[in-house]
């Protein structure tokens, strides 16, 4: 069987052809093609430069939404193959927006943006109590967690879940990433936090640099 | 100096601010919402469920601090009343959200939200009925769809909903009197106003469901936004401040760059909007730009409205950028950030409000305020900072004291202003929800003052149309 082409999912990524990109993944994983494969050599490279554009105002929030849905349609079909096979994330992200804060429109572009650049990610939602964040962060044995908040009133919730992680004896074993509007590099700082993105696609370099 | 002295002093700075001169000083204009609450010694739940006690909050800041002007309550959205229509999308303190926050709106999941996609057609086909037949029984708990049967709860829902916002309402009356005659304080802003692509977002589609509708039938979102304009714009002037002096109030939400890309903005939240404030003001009402978030990349466009027909407030915008593009045309508010303000030092907050006030208040037409409203985060201390520097800091020389007090819309010629008056009329005029016209059709031949049963069958029918449009916008 002739290898089939793949660069219109790339495109499709791109796009945001949920559509196509699904479509594209069943014919690609139906003629053999390595499920590992089309993660690395297509998909994230397509939310690479999607996150490029994000960036230098190309793309904004509708380009990235429409974007992360098409990834995730041929995620879907992806996913149980790479599980079963045994193939290893870039890393384990756990994500949420923290305790009393219910935005998660950035939240959720952060995590497609992960997921994107070949993180798995388990997104805990709104609302997340810290220890949720740390319980959850040991039970998965992930290396990475990220929290956003979009309050100044729930900022504080960034700071008590980094304690909790520390009265849990756990702060070392994860990075601790944080973003959001009200947030800021000082902020992250002060309240001990490895690291601060400013934008959604800020964060996956961030990640690569902290948990390189 | 007495209370009401103080009160038109104050009125005259604000007005002079708001005509995009300069007064006698920086007018200080505050947005405190749960702030109030935390200064005056009540709880966050207090405040949002009895909005006696917010009134009061509002009242104790006023009296005790050197503002301007104020909201007489910024904690805007009393629970007792969504409580008692049974909207799902808020979060009632001590209820379905801790006790020690205020009232808090509630997405829905993109697959529950409140209109479906398919429903274009019927929202545009009669807003109002729409709002009453299938927006209202999505968001309430109690009240049942037309042609389900109908339940007592459903009936007593609608009643108890109605009642309560005619006498939430009616109190502001009293509640703007005492700001004046115990603080000699001036009611910020009057009427309320949103833009149809952000209520489609807001209380419809949800914003993603209208992301994905942007790309699939933008021609469709783009006729429910004209055929919200007419309603929407009666709401706004019928709210507005009938001696036009303050703003009608404007919350802007996702309508801008980047929740939506340039062409959208161009395409539907622009040229939605606009015609919208240019109606306003052929009425002599300012907007008040309340533009969350950052609106940087929209400044070009808001210029092209009639000189004085806004004020732009700045929340996580440049302001610095909005006074280069704007300061020839409108006055500014706001730009003070809110972290700063709940987690900085007041030497911080002196600092900034220094340099904003150099670059942005110099000739004038400058509002001291926070980017956001500011809840109980807010340090009492870093507020006091704020006002004790702008009156310190904030002082013009020269300004007349005296003379005519004029409004923003004096002196501005609008005579060549369109607004919405070259669009055709909807099916429904908007403030109506059963015209007279349908309704006689049902009646025996009238006799006696014709005029006087049509006059007050269309007034009590517009408090129908008040109840389903103010919940909407809001609530
Ligand atoms: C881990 O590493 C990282 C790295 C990067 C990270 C990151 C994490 N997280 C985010 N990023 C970064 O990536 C994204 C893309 O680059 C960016 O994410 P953002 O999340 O910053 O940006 C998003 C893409 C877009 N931004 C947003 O989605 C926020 C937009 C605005 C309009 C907003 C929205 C939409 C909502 N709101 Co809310 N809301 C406002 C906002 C005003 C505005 N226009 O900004 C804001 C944030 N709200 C506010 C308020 C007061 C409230 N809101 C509330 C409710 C809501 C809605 C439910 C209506 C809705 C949220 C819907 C949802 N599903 O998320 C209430 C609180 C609810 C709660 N407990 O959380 C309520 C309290 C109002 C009320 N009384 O009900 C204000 C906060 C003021 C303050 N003092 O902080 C506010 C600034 C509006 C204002 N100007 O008054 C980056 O920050």
């Amino acid at each position: 069987m002739s290898t089939p082409d793949l660069q219109p999912l790339y495109d499709a990524v791109l796009s945001g052809d949920a559509k196509t990109a699904r479509a594209v993944t069943e014919q690609a994983l139906s003629a053999g093609v390595e499920p590992l494969k089309l993660v690395q050599e297509y998909m994230v490279p397509a939310m690479g430069e999607v996150g490029r554009r994000f960036e230098c105002n190309e793309y904004f929030v509708p380009e990235l939404l429409l974007s992360a849905r098409a990834m995730k349609a041929a995620l879907e079909l992806i996913r149980p193959l790479l599980a079963a096979s045994g193939a290893q994330p870039a890393g384990r992200v756990v994500i949420g927006t923290v305790k009393g804060d219910l935005h998660d429109i950035g939240k959720n572009l952060v995590a497609a943006m992960l997921e994107g650049g070949g993180y798995e990610v388990i997104d805990l939602g709104v609302n997340v109590p810290p220890e949720k964040f740390v319980e959850v962060a040991q039970e998965k044995n992930a290396n990475l967690v990220a929290m956003s908040a979009l309050l100044t009133t729930t900022m504080p919730s960034m700071r008590t879940t980094i304690e909790a992680f520390k009265a849990a004896g756990v702060r070392n074993r994860v990075k601790i990433m944080i973003g959001g509007a009200p947030i800021t590099q000082r902020y992250a700082d002060e309240i001990g936090a490895d690291g601060y993105a400013e934008t959604a696609a800020g964060a996956v370099p961030l990640a690569r640099k902290l948990a390189a | 100096m007495n209370t009401e002295e103080l009160y038109q002093q104050r009125l005259r700075r604000y007005l002079t601010a708001l005509r995009n001169e300069r007064p006698d000083k920086i007018p200080i204009r505050p947005f405190v919402a749960e702030f109030t609450a935390k200064y005056a010694g009540f709880t966050c739940q207090q405040v949002a469920h009895d909005f006696n006690l917010a009134f009061e909050a509002a009242v104790r800041c006023a009296r005790d601090f050197d503002w301007d002007a104020v909201v007489p309550n910024m904690v805007y959205v009393w629970t007792g009343l969504t409580q008692a229509a049974g909207l799902r999308y808020y979060g009632i303190p001590g209820i379905h959200v801790p006790h020690t926050t205020g009232f808090n709106y509630i997405e829905p999941p993109e697959e529950e939200a409140f209109m479906r996609e398919d429903e274009y057609d019927a929202l545009i086909a009669d807003p109002t009925a729409f709002l009453y037949e299938v927006w209202l029984p999505r968001v309430s708990t109690e009240i049942v769809k037309p042609g389900q049967p109908a339940t007592y709860r459903s009936h007593l829902a609608l009643v108890k909903s109605a009642m309560a916002m005619m006498v939430y309402f009616n109190a502001f009356g009293p509640q703007i009197q005492r700001l004046r005659t115990e603080c000699g304080t001036v009611s910020a802003i009057a009427g309320i106003f949103k833009a149809p692509f952000d209520i489609l977002a807001d209380k419809l589609r949800g914003y993603v469901g209208l992301t994905l509708d942007m790309a699939r039938q933008p021609d469709t979102v783009l006729r429910a936004c004209e055929a919200l304009m007419p309603h929407l714009a009666h709401v706004g002037l019928t709210t507005a401040d009938p001696a036009k002096q303050v703003p009608i109030g404007l919350w802007m939400h996702r309508g801008c760059v980047p929740f939506v890309n340039p062409a959208q903005f161009r395409s539907h939240y622009w040229p939605t909007l606009k015609p919208c404030i240019e109606e306003f003001w052929r009425h002599g009402h300012q907007t008040m730009f309340y533009a969350e978030g950052k609106w940087d990349a929209h400044l070009d466009d808001f210029a092209t409205l009639p000189e004085r027909s806004i004020i732009f407030h700045v929340d996580q915008g440049d302001i610095f950028l909005a006074h280069r593009k704007l300061h020839h045309k409108f006055a500014l508010s706001g730009g003070i950030p809110n972290v700063l303000l709940s987690y900085g030092q007041p030497e911080e907050v002196r600092a900034y409000c220094k340099k904003v006030i150099d670059e942005v208040a110099r000739e004038g037409g400058y509002i001291l305020d926070a980017g956001a409203i500011m809840q109980d985060d807010t340090s009492i201390e870093n507020l006091r900072a704020l006002t004790d520097f702008a009156r310190e800091y904030g002082v013009y020389s020269g300004a007349p004291t005296d003379g005519p007090l004029l409004r923003p819309c004096d002196g501005a010629d609008v005579s060549e202003l369109v607004g919405l008056s070259d669009r055709p009329a909807p099916r429904v005029r908007p403030g109506v929800c059963l015209p007279w016209e349908a309704k006689l059709k049902e009646l025996p031949p009238l006799s006696g003052d014709v005029d006087l049963l049509r006059r007050v069958w269309e007034n009590v029918d517009a408090l129908g149309n008040t109840y389903i449009w103010q919940l909407l916008l809001s609530f």
